[in-house]
């Protein structure tokens, strides 16, 4: 928790920087703040549809973050839409793999939908794996590692103009490690990026949606599914797209019936 | 003796008197030595099927082991009826004893009833057989059975006329109700002749209400006299019911039907009957009419968030029994509803313990009368609460809301508030295991997502991240380059530093400067002696570090030769080595002719004119 606050504290600060050094970067987002406001403020009274609305002028203005599109899977989850809250959950997720409330609302979402998918088994090193790469935003991990590389320069730094035998030691030590520690990180940012870039998923919008043995309408049925289900795509086909289901089945079925994440 | 039984009464009689005297003579002779006799003997040998009589078996003694005949071909009705009578006169005792039977002729004809027999003092003594003419049943009881015959074939010939002297109204106290408020419902018989018999056909199915018997009827009806329509009749109710709508709109009471049998005026057949007036019975049957209730809906406007129904006028009232008690202890609360109105109805009450309390189904008891004015009196309702855990807890006010049929407002009445401390229980103390058990999870009510987030949104780009950007590599890069940039500067500076020549030579000004610095102060402090010492050092030592001369090759003449090697003019040189010797001097002795100013100022400028020259 502090750890989270010092590095929200360091990612003002280097922001402010930023901002101060490149301030054609600094674009004017008064607007959309004052949307999201309004948008919570129609949210706490109960007033969805209007909330709905503002969040989706957020989106229509070309930015976005993980709370927008969580609340804006909250504002759908009130007004009924369950399949758009979790296409929203699952995008906020993306941004922040490791939030709390993000994961609560998909499992809360997902227990709505009319299939019932038991999720196969991972191997314990590969979900080990996954949620260490999980464990934070990519964002996080980048200004972590920044930290890190700069942190290990300048005790490297340190090293090369210290007189005394003990600071040369321990500084030239701490800077390796932290050197490492700071390449591991930028691993593992990519990892998840890679992860989340090859892990192609969509939720369906449409109900029922009759999953194909190929890619045409003459083909034969496999399964039926329904809207709100998380499915994973593997291949394309012009508007025809391969799908796996969390419980390992799969099949064709037409683009047109899921939204991408 | 024995009597035989003759067609000729009167020679019977004669014969019996005889024999009669004939035995009180014997008597009469022998008082001593009674003879003891066994008679049989019937109330009339001529019987009709069906009659009763009687036959009696009669001893003057004691006799043991009576044995009755066989009554085939009758019916005992009753027997044997033992009756025994003792008379003692002028010390003469006689005992006598009797058996009689009452008995039915099963079948006509000619019956015996065979002897009975009956031991006296070991002798066995028998009675006659007696033989009893039976003929068939007698027109007096066929009379008795044709008037249900005649009933029967009764014609209802005269229905119209009966119509208006014999119906029955259903009465309603209300038609405009709302729904649950209470109606009296009252089935009035109005008759102007006589009833004999009734019986109800059918009660009314009383859909659309709740019912409730009028139960302080007296068991007898009770007759009055009303006039209706300008007719007098006699007047009953036959059955009186209290209603509670359970749906709004119009509710039919059904009719209520019976059946009268009435004696009515008949033609006359003979002078007796015109004189006296003759009736027949007839058999009517009779139909109330039907009754539409409307009835209205209670109003939304205004109705309670707890009201369940009540419609009425009711009170309520609460009470505990303790007001501290210890934990898993029980605690009686109880909640008095008293009114009048469908009171019936109110099973649960919304009552608000705290959740601690373990709450059991309450016990209701009821003391409500139905009455023709309506169904009143009150409902305990007594809930056994045991707390479970010790503190101090509130029982919440019970609110009860009503519909109030008078003033046709919704009104919500509460009991008072209740304070119970609940101490430490034993169980708690005692039963250390059982701690655990005494805990209780803590109930999911209801599932919903998570709240949105508000605050700083932390809006970016769509697709843009930091992690990749062009700024984050620069960001990154820029540890090694810095790490880079710092070995390459300690590189050279190590470079420089170990020339120890240009190292010193670089020295010299900075060290000259550090002596003329000291030479200043000591100016400032008028410390002559010390002040030339510094001017004497600075100047040394800037020449040792500039020509790279040790202290002990430091002399004048090696100055000399290497600052003319180094290209120094003589005339600098000259005023160099003046100013060593003027403060050299001036060490151990005053100087005069120069001041301690110009000679920190002639210093210093020696040593820029060399640092100028030299190469």
């Amino acid at each position: 928790m502090k750890l989270k606050m010092k590095l929200n504290s360091l990612k003002q600060i280097l922001y402010l920087s930023i901002f101060m050094v490149l301030p054609l970067l600094s674009f004017g987002n008064q607007q959309p703040d004052e949307l999201y406001a309004a948008a919570n403020s129609y949210y706490a009274k109960g007033q969805f549809l209007h909330a709905l609305d503002n969040y989706k002028k957020i989106l229509a203005g070309g930015t976005t973050s993980a709370g927008l599109y969580y609340n804006l899977g909250n504002a759908s989850y009130k007004t009924g839409d369950i399949a758009a809250a979790i296409l929203y959950y699952e995008k906020a997720r993306k941004l922040a793999p490791n939030d709390d409330d993000i994961q609560a609302n998909i499992r809360l979402a997902n227990s709505k939908t009319s299939d019932k998918l038991d999720e196969a088994p991972e191997f314990f090193l590969t979900r080990w794996w996954k949620a260490v790469y999980l464990s934070a935003s990519t964002d996080t991990f980048a200004l972590v590692s920044i930290v890190l590389i700069l942190a290990g320069s300048a005790l490297l730094i340190t090293y090369f103009f210290a007189h005394a035998v003990m600071i040369k030691k321990t500084s030239f030590y701490s800077a390796l490690l932290l050197l490492f520690l700071g390449l591991a990180v930028i691993f593992i940012a990519s990892r998840q990026v890679s992860y989340f870039e090859e892990n192609r998923q969509g939720i369906i919008f449409n109900s029922p949606v009759a999953i194909k043995s190929a890619p045409s309408d003459e083909a034969r049925n496999l399964f039926i599914i329904h809207s709100g289900t998380k499915v994973s795509i593997i291949d394309t086909k012009k508007d025809w797209i391969r799908i796996t289901l969390t419980n390992g089945n799969e099949g064709w079925m037409r683009l047109s019936d899921l939204k991408e994440i | 003796m024995s009597q035989k039984i003759g067609k000729q009464q009167v020679f019977k009689r004669i014969k019996i008197s005889y024999l009669l005297i004939m035995v009180l003579l014997f008597c009469s002779g022998s008082l001593s030595a009674q003879r003891v006799q066994f008679n049989a003997s019937v109330s009339g040998n001529d019987v009709a099927t069906g009659e009763p009589f009687r036959v009696t078996f009669a001893i003057n003694g004691n006799g043991s082991r009576f044995t009755p005949p066989d009554f085939t071909g009758f019916q005992v009705l009753s027997g044997p009826n033992v009756s025994s009578s003792i008379t003692s006169i002028n010390g003469n005792t006689t005992v006598s004893n009797s058996y009689s039977y009452d008995l039915v002729a099963v079948k006509e004809g000619i019956l015996t009833i065979g002897a009975a027999f009956i031991m006296v003092d070991d002798r066995r003594l028998n009675t006659n057989p007696i033989r009893i003419r039976v003929s068939k049943g007698q027109p007096m009881q066929q009379n008795n059975q044709q008037p249900q015959q005649q009933q029967e074939e009764m014609i209802q010939d005269n229905a119209e006329d009966l119509s208006k002297a014999l119906f029955i109204r259903a009465e309603v106290n209300k038609t405009n109700v709302y729904q649950g408020e209470q109606i009296l419902l009252s089935y009035r018989l109005y008759t102007r002749i006589g009833i004999v018999d009734s019986r109800v056909d059918k009660l009314p199915d009383l859909n659309g209400f709740w019912t409730e018997d009028v139960k302080n009827q007296p068991q007898q009806v009770q007759w009055r006299t009303e006039t209706y329509k300008g007719l007098k009749y006699n007047v009953a109710d036959v059955k009186q019911m209290i209603l509670f709508a359970e749906h709004s709109g119009d509710i039919k009471i059904n009719p209520f039907e019976m059946t009268f049998i009435v004696r009515v005026a008949a033609p006359a057949r003979d002078i007796m009957e015109q004189f006296f007036g003759s009736f027949k019975d007839v058999k009517y049957a009779v139909k109330s009419i039907p009754v539409v209730v409307h009835v209205k809906p209670l109003p939304e406007a205004g109705k309670p968030a707890g009201f369940n129904g009540a419609v009425g006028k009711f009170s309520i009232q609460a009470k505990v029994d303790k007001k501290e008690l210890k934990a898993n202890e029980t605690l009686n609360y109880s909640v008095k509803l008293t009114g009048s109105g469908n009171i019936k109805l109110m099973n649960t009450l919304n009552v608000n313990l705290p959740t601690d309390f373990e709450k059991f189904d309450p016990k209701i008891t009821d003391t409500i009368k139905e009455e023709a004015n309506g169904v009143r009196g009150s409902r305990t309702y007594s809930y056994l609460l045991i707390p479970r855990r010790q503190g101090n807890y509130t029982i919440a006010p019970l609110e009860f809301s009503y519909f109030d049929t008078s003033t046709k407002k919704y009104v919500t009445i509460a009991t008072k508030a209740f304070a119970v401390k609940v101490n430490k229980g034993l169980v708690e103390n005692n039963v250390t295991a059982f701690s655990d058990a005494d805990q209780k999870d803590v109930k999911k009510l209801d599932k919903d997502i998570r709240s949105i987030k508000t605050g700083n949104a932390g809006l970016n780009k769509i697709g843009e991240r930091f992690y990749g950007s062009q700024r984050y590599w620069l960001l990154l890069l820029s540890g090694p380059v810095f790490c880079a940039l710092a070995f390459v500067f300690r590189n050279r500076n190590r470079k420089i530093n170990s020339d120890v020549v240009r190292v010193k030579n670089r020295r010299a000004g900075k060290v000259a400067a550090k002596h003329l610095a000291n030479a200043q102060k000591q100016l400032a402090a008028k410390n002559t002696a010390a002040f030339y010492e510094a001017i004497f050092k600075g100047l040394y030592g800037y020449l040792s570090d500039k020509l790279n001369l040790t202290a002990a090759e430091l002399n004048k003449e090696s100055i000399i030769d290497s600052l003319k090697a180094r290209g120094i003019s003589d005339q600098l040189i000259t005023k160099l080595l003046e100013t060593l010797d003027l403060c050299e001097m001036a060490r151990y002795a005053p100087v005069t002719q120069l001041s301690e100013r110009e000679v920190f100022e002639k210093a210093k400028g020696i040593i820029n004119e060399i640092e100028d020259e030299i190469k």
